[in-house]
C-alpha cells in the first residue's frame, strides 16, 4: 500500500522553504510533487520601480551566494542598452570575482553534502576553507556577501595588489588539493553514500533542460564560459569537467573538479590582469528603447536576464530573471523516483538548490 | 544551409533572422508555437525560458521564447492579440514551470494543459500579479 510523505515546507537539508510530497511504497519513493513559492518576493515587479543604480542593488539580493553573478548578468544586459563596454581590466576583475564566487559556492555545497553523508569533520573543514574564500572576496570588495562590485561599464573597485590575492588563492588551492578534493573523489564514505543514487539520465537531463553541474554530471558538456564566452573568459584556458553517470557522486565529482579548474582560471586572470581603467570614467550614457539579454555561467548553471527599457525612462520596463535552480529543480522528481526515502535529502541537496533564486 | 536557415525552412518562414544584443531573433505567428517547439526538439536546442511583456494601452501581450543552440541564443517573439497561446509543455517538459509562472503572474492561458499552483496565492488572487489591470 502506498502512502504520502510530505517533506517540508522546511527543507530537511538546507533549512529553506520548499516542499516535496512523496508517494512511497515501503521505503521506496514512487513519485513526487514539488512545491515552491513559500517566500516569493516579486523582485521582477520591484525592479520596475528602481532606477539603473537602484536596480543593481536590488538584483544583488536575488541570491545570497551568487550575488555577484546576478549583478554581472544584469549589468551586461544594461550595457547592451547603453552601448557602454567594460574596459579590459574590469573584464578580468569580473572573471576573478565570478570564479571566487564559484569556489565559495561549491565549497559551501561540499560542506552541506558532507554533513548529509554523515561526514561532519569534512563539513567543518569545508566551512573553514569557505571562510578563507570569503576573506579574499572581502579583501577585494570590502564585503563578504553582497559585494557591490558591478556597475554599468565596469566594476566599482580595483584589485590593487593582485600578487597578494594570488598568494591567498595558491594557499587555498593547496589546502583544497590536500583535503576536499581527494576525500570527495576517492574516499569510500563518499562513494558508498553517493554512487548510484538520485540518477538523472542524459535523456532526462535533455528533456528537463537542466543546466550547470547537474547537466555536466549527466554527460552534457554545456558551459557558457566555453559555449558563449563573455568578460575575459575567451583568454582563459580551462577544462569543463563532465561525468556520464548522472548520480549524486557524479555531481560531487563535477563540482570537486570544477574547484580545481576555478583555481586554474584565477591564477591566469590574476597573473595577466591588464593595466588601465576598471570602469568607463565620466562617460555619459543613455538607455535606448529595446530589450537586451545576457547570460552568465553561475556556480549552479546558466543565469539569464532580459532587460527592457524605454528611452527617457528612469526605470526598466521589465526585468526577467531565469535562475539556474528554476531550470534544475523540476528534475528532482525524476531523481527521487525509485530512490530510498532515507536518500532523498541528499538527492535534493545534490542539485545545490537555491530557494532564494527560485522565490525571486 | 546554415542552422538558422534550416530552422526557418522547417517553420515555413520567409522572415529574416535579425541579430540584436547577442540574440538571433525570428518573428513568428503565435499559431506556430508548437511547430517551433517541435523544430527545436529536432535540432536538439535547449529550452531556456519564456518572457512575458504587457504592451502599453490595449495592445495585449508579447511572449518571447528562448532556446540555446550550441551557445547561440535564439529568440522567438510572439505578439498575442488575446490572452492565450497553445502550451508546449507536452513537447518541452522544461517549459512547465515558466508556463505556470506566467499564467499566475499575467493571467495568460497556455491552452491544452492543466495548472497547479506554483507561486503564492491569496484567496482568489492568482500569483503575484504583474499585470497592470486586476486579473
Amino acid at each position: 500500500m502506498s502512502y504520502k510523505i510530505p517533506m517540508g515546507p522546511y527543507h530537511p537539508a538546507l533549512e529553506e522553504p520548499y516542499k516535496l510530497d512523496m508517494i512511497c511504497e515501503g521505503e521506496t519513493v514512487l513519485d513526487a510533487k514539488l512545491h515552491v513559492g513559500f517566500n516569493f518576493r516579486g523582485i521582477e515587479h520591484l525592479a520596475e520601480t528602481r532606477n539603473h543604480i537602484q536596480v543593481i542593488a536590488l538584483m544583488e539580493r536575488v541570491c545570497g551566494i551568487c550575488s555577484f553573478i546576478h549583478t554581472l548578468t544584469l549589468c551586461r544586459a544594461m550595457e547592451g542598452l547603453t552601448g557602454l563596454t567594460a574596459p579590459p581590466r574590469a573584464q578580468y576583475i569580473r572573471v576573478i570575482m565570478a570564479e571566487l564566487e564559484r569556489l565559495h559556492s561549491h565549497v559551501l555545497w561540499a560542506g552541506i553534502a558532507a554533513k548529509l553523508m554523515g561526514f561532519k569533520t569534512m563539513f567543518m573543514t569545508c566551512f573553514e576553507i569557505r571562510e578563507k574564500i570569503m576573506d579574499i572576496l572581502a579583501a577585494i570588495s570590502g564585503n563578504r556577501v553582497n559585494y557591490s562590485m558591478n556597475r554599468i561599464g565596469g566594476v566599482n573597485r580595483d584589485i590593487t595588489d593582485p600578487a597578494s590575492i594570488l598568494k591567498m588563492v595558491e594557499a587555498l588551492e593547496g589546502e583544497m588539493a590536500k583535503t576536499v578534493i581527494p576525500i570527495f573523489t576517492t574516499s569510500r564514505t563518499a562513494r558508498s553514500r553517493c554512487a548510484g543514487i538520485g540518477v538523472l539520465t542524459k535523456e532526462q537531463a535533455i528533456a528537463c533542460a537542466v543546466v550547470g553541474p547537474v547537466a555536466r554530471a549527466s554527460g552534457l558538456p554545456q558551459d557558457l564560459r566555453k559555449d558563449a564566452p563573455y568578460a575575459a573568459y575567451p583568454e582563459m584556458e580551462f577544462d569543463v569537467p563532465v561525468q556520464p553517470d548522472g548520480d549524486v557522486r557524479a555531481r560531487l565529482l563535477v563540482r570537486a573538479l570544477e574547484i580545481m579548474e576555478s583555481c586554474k582560471i584565477l591564477r591566469q586572470a590574476l597573473a595577466k590582469l591588464p593595466p588601465g581603467e576598471f570602469h568607463t570614467e565620466g562617460e555619459k550614457f543613455a538607455f535606448i528603447t529595446g530589450t537586451s539579454t545576457a547570460r552568465v555561467e553561475a556556480p549552479r548553471g546558466e543565469v539569464m536576464y532580459s532587460v527592457s527599457w524605454k528611452e527617457g525612462s528612469r526605470n526598466p520596463a521589465r526585468v526577467h530573471v531565469r535562475t539556474p535552480t528554476f531550470a534544475v529543480m523540476p528534475a528532482i522528481r525524476w531523481m527521487v523516483k525509485g530512490a530510498r526515502l532515507a536518500d532523498t535529502p541528499l538527492i535534493q541537496a545534490s542539485i545545490d538548490p537555491c530557494y532564494s533564486c527560485t522565490d525571486r | 544551409m546554415s542552422s538558422l536557415e534550416s530552422i526557418s525552412a522547417k517553420l515555413g518562414s520567409t522572415e529574416p533572422w535579425v541579430e540584436k544584443g547577442g540574440v538571433h531573433w525570428l518573428a513568428l505567428d503565435a499559431a506556430k508555437v508548437r511547430e517551433l517547439a517541435k523544430a527545436m526538439n529536432e535540432i536538439h536546442a535547449r529550452f531556456i525560458t519564456i518572457t512575458a511583456y504587457q504592451l502599453p494601452k490595449d495592445e495585449g501581450f508579447r511572449l518571447e521564447y528562448h532556446w540555446d543552440l550550441n551557445g547561440q541564443l535564439l529568440g522567438f517573439s510572439f505578439p498575442l492579440a488575446g490572452k492565450s497561446i497553445e502550451s508546449i509543455f507536452d513537447l518541452t517538459e522544461a517549459a512547465d514551470w515558466i508556463e505556470r509562472e506566467i499564467h499566475e503572474e499575467y493571467g495568460l492561458d497556455f491552452t491544452g494543459r492543466e495548472y497547479e499552483p506554483l507561486l503564492l496565492r491569496q484567496g482568489e488572487t492568482m500569483g503575484v500579479n504583474l499585470r497592470e489591470e486586476k486579473i
